[in-house]
């Protein structure tokens, strides 16, 4: 174990900070206050996840035996079940607590899998199956937007991506692998999308709380989106401008808001970029590792220079 | 005041920094840290795979077909290193622990390419037990808890791989040995947390072997088991209760310093005992799988719910309700596995079936039409 109480209490001292933050900072060094929210979460998301699994090997596996219907029913009641904290916490006009906004998400889920296993049992949509996803995320925004939930507007803005066909896997996130220019159209369809209902979500409601998740949304969607452009000519014309523009507005966000997650996806998705477009019309391993090590240090010291700029965020 | 890395004054200042943020003017502390410069955690995150990734890129200019080129670069990398932690005065900034991290396990590749004959130490492979103290003499010079973490770690493996591991699990049970030394660093790290420390990174060290190793160590005991069920012969009863009887003594230990000291390490180690123990339970049993996940699942969710409501009003200090409002990687995380789990319930394609017009039927042969 270990103690700052001495250099806490040297800074309060000599006014550095005051009372409010000593007998705070002092409080939790001494464990006179503890939260156990990390470990909570930890739990109840390990709960969602394993119950989600369970469920996924029900659908798959008992089909026969219990009957399409009854499935459809069962998990329908469940999820009606695990939305039962987060509808009474909203009757009472309180904000959802973490168990609450965890047993939703889990509602939300519950809610995904069954539609799609009703729709693949009783093709409701038919050809136009993908559609699904699209009313799997305007569902969950707006049980995201009833219950001010930013893990189900996750759980929404999952699907839109799905329904663009931008899902994010890890095969998305490697553009060298399969990701095709088409591909990079329709996350950079989506990742507009996501920021033009951020801004629409930011003027109706100031006061959101939304507007983190749609920012890693749509940052992450636009570099994977771009990336995919920066490898083959004609798209590269296109993807190299536009991957400097979004590192430079990625990075410029990070400065203003404090977010240091900003600098980081702007600087190291424009090394990935410059890497993906160069490499290949490079001839010889040791000029390829050559131009991707000088890229590399660069990228370091840049991100390095501008952490260094980047202010504390407040409160 | 050092050069060579900060002091454990400095290291309690640089730490007293990083517990306040904003609230605390860099300027009025600039003396007091000695002027070592540190970074965010995911900038230094990002940073030690740059520095990892071009010491790696180094090695392969230099021309991987050289075995001296692995002393050559790691060399390069390990004064890169050092230089940007004297001159710049460089701490816990991901870039100069990546290249040091890189550097020294260049360095011992090397050594490793010196020994010949394939040279046994209680049975089990030098070369790994080379890289493995090349790992935790960059983390110890970085005071990085994570490097260290990983260099006791891979100790725990390569005892569990060493021949005389395996004898010894012939006779008390697959993997026990393992989990044995694994659950026995880890009491020895519970106990030596008590202490007080002076550097915050000692501490941190500990802490991150008291969360770490009881999953670790099981896992390994847990790979064993379904090795033998598949492969060579069912573990025996007494490996499972020694397993379970080590898991139930330290998560109890864990649970009872975590709650007194006020610390999560302890706390989550306790849940990785749980975690292990759960599978212990599942394995004993006959229940299938899906049943023993939705079970586990709401289990999970059913003690999440019960702690939230216990704990709403904090009690005796312990609350359940987040102490900072602050946007920090947890955030990130959770709103990143939120997705993953969208994801993973999100309907599929439906299977194509090839369309069967009426002359090209599948299984009747001519003049057959649509499906058989």
């Amino acid at each position: 174990m270990h103690t700052l109480e001495p250099e806490l209490r040297a800074l309060h001292a000599e006014g550095t900070i005051d009372d409010a933050t000593a007998s705070r900072a002092l409080a939790l060094d001494r464990g006179q206050v503890f939260s156990l929210h990390p470990e909570l979460r930890a739990t109840l998301y390990a709960g969602v996840l394993l119950v989600m699994s369970g469920v996924g090997i029900i659908l798959a596996r008992n089909l026969e035996r219990i009957g399409p219907l009854a499935i459809v029913l069962a998990i329908a009641l469940a999820a009606a079940a695990c939305a039962v904290p987060a509808v009474r916490a909203k009757l009472a006009g309180r904000p959802l607590t973490v168990a609450a906004d965890y047993l939703l998400l889990l509602a939300v889920l519950l809610v995904s899998a069954d539609l799609a296993y009703a729709e693949r049992q009783f093709t409701l949509l038919g050809p136009l199956w993908s559609w699904h996803l699209l009313l799997l995320a305007i569902f969950h925004a707006a049980i995201a937007y009833a219950f001010a939930s930013p893990l189900v507007l996750a759980a929404s803005l999952a699907a839109l991506a799905g329904w663009f066909g931008a899902g994010g896997t890890l095969g998305d996130m490697l553009p060298f692998s399969y990701s095709t220019p088409a591909l990079g159209a329709r996350a950079l369809a989506c990742a507009t999308v996501i920021a033009a209902w951020r801004y629409a979500d930011r003027r109706a409601r100031p006061d959101t709380r939304f507007s983190d998740v749609f920012d890693h949304f749509a940052a992450n969607l636009a570099f994977w989106g771009t990336l995919a452009w920066c490898v083959d000519w004609p798209w590269i014309a296109a993807g190299l401008p536009l991957l400097a523009a979004l590192a430079w507005t990625s990075v410029r966000h990070g400065l203003d808001t404090g977010r240091e997650a900003f600098l980081v996806y702007g600087i190291v998705y424009a090394a990935i970029g410059i890497c993906a477009a160069a490499v290949p019309r490079l001839h010889g391993m040791t000029t390829s590792f050559s131009f991707v090590l000088v890229i590399v240090c660069a990228a370091a010291a840049m991100l390095w220079q501008l952490r260094r700029r980047l202010r504390e965020p407040g409160p | 005041m050092s050069r060579w890395r900060p002091s454990p004054d400095e290291e309690r200042w640089l730490a007293v920094v990083s517990e306040l943020g904003a609230a605390l003017p860099r300027t009025a502390v600039a003396e007091r840290t000695g002027g070592w410069r540190s970074t965010g955690l995911l900038a230094r995150i990002a940073l030690f795979v740059l520095g990892f990734v071009a010491a790696a890129l180094l090695f392969g200019i230099l021309g991987v077909g050289s075995k001296a080129n692995l002393l050559v670069a790691g060399l390069v990398a390990a004064l890169a290193a050092e230089w940007l932690t004297v001159s710049k005065r460089l701490h816990a900034s991901g870039i100069e622990e990546g290249l040091c991290v890189a550097g020294f396990l260049l360095i011992g590749a090397w050594i490793t390419t010196l020994i010949e004959g394939e040279p046994r130490f209680a049975d089990g492979s030098v070369d790994t037990l080379v890289l493995i103290a090349a790992l935790a003499a960059a983390g110890l010079r970085l005071l990085n808890p994570l490097v260290t973490t990983c260099a006791v770690l891979g100790l725990v493996y390569w005892v569990g791989s060493t021949a005389t591991a395996h004898a010894l699990d012939q006779t008390i049970g697959g993997g026990v040995t393992s989990v044995t030394f694994g659950c026995a660093l880890a009491a020895l790290a519970l106990v030596l947390g008590a202490r007080e420390h002076r550097r915050p990174s000692h501490d941190r060290m500990l802490d991150w072997l008291v969360a770490t190793l009881p999953v670790a160590a099981y896992l390994q005991h847990a790979n064993w088991s379904a090795f033998n069920a598949l492969h060579v012969w069912a573990s025996g009863g007494t490996g499972r209760l020694v397993t379970v009887v080590l898991l139930l003594a330290l998560g109890a230990a864990m649970l009872v310093a975590g709650l007194r000291r006020r610390r999560h390490a302890p706390l989550l180690g306790f849940m990785g005992c749980v975690v292990g123990l759960a599978i212990e339970l599942r394995l004993a049993t006959t229940l299938a799988t899906e049943t023993w996940l939705i079970v586990y699942g709401l289990a999970a969710l059913f003690a999440g719910v019960a702690l939230d409501r216990y704990l709403r009003q904090p009690r005796n200090g312990l609350t359940s309700a987040p102490l900072d409002s602050r946007e920090g990687p947890l955030d990130l995380l959770q709103t990143a596995g939120a997705a993953v789990l969208a994801q993973r319930t999100a309907p599929e394609s439906p299977p194509s079936r090839p369309t069967v017009t009426p002359g090209e039927g599948q299984f009747g042969g001519g003049g057959a039409s649509g499906n058989y």
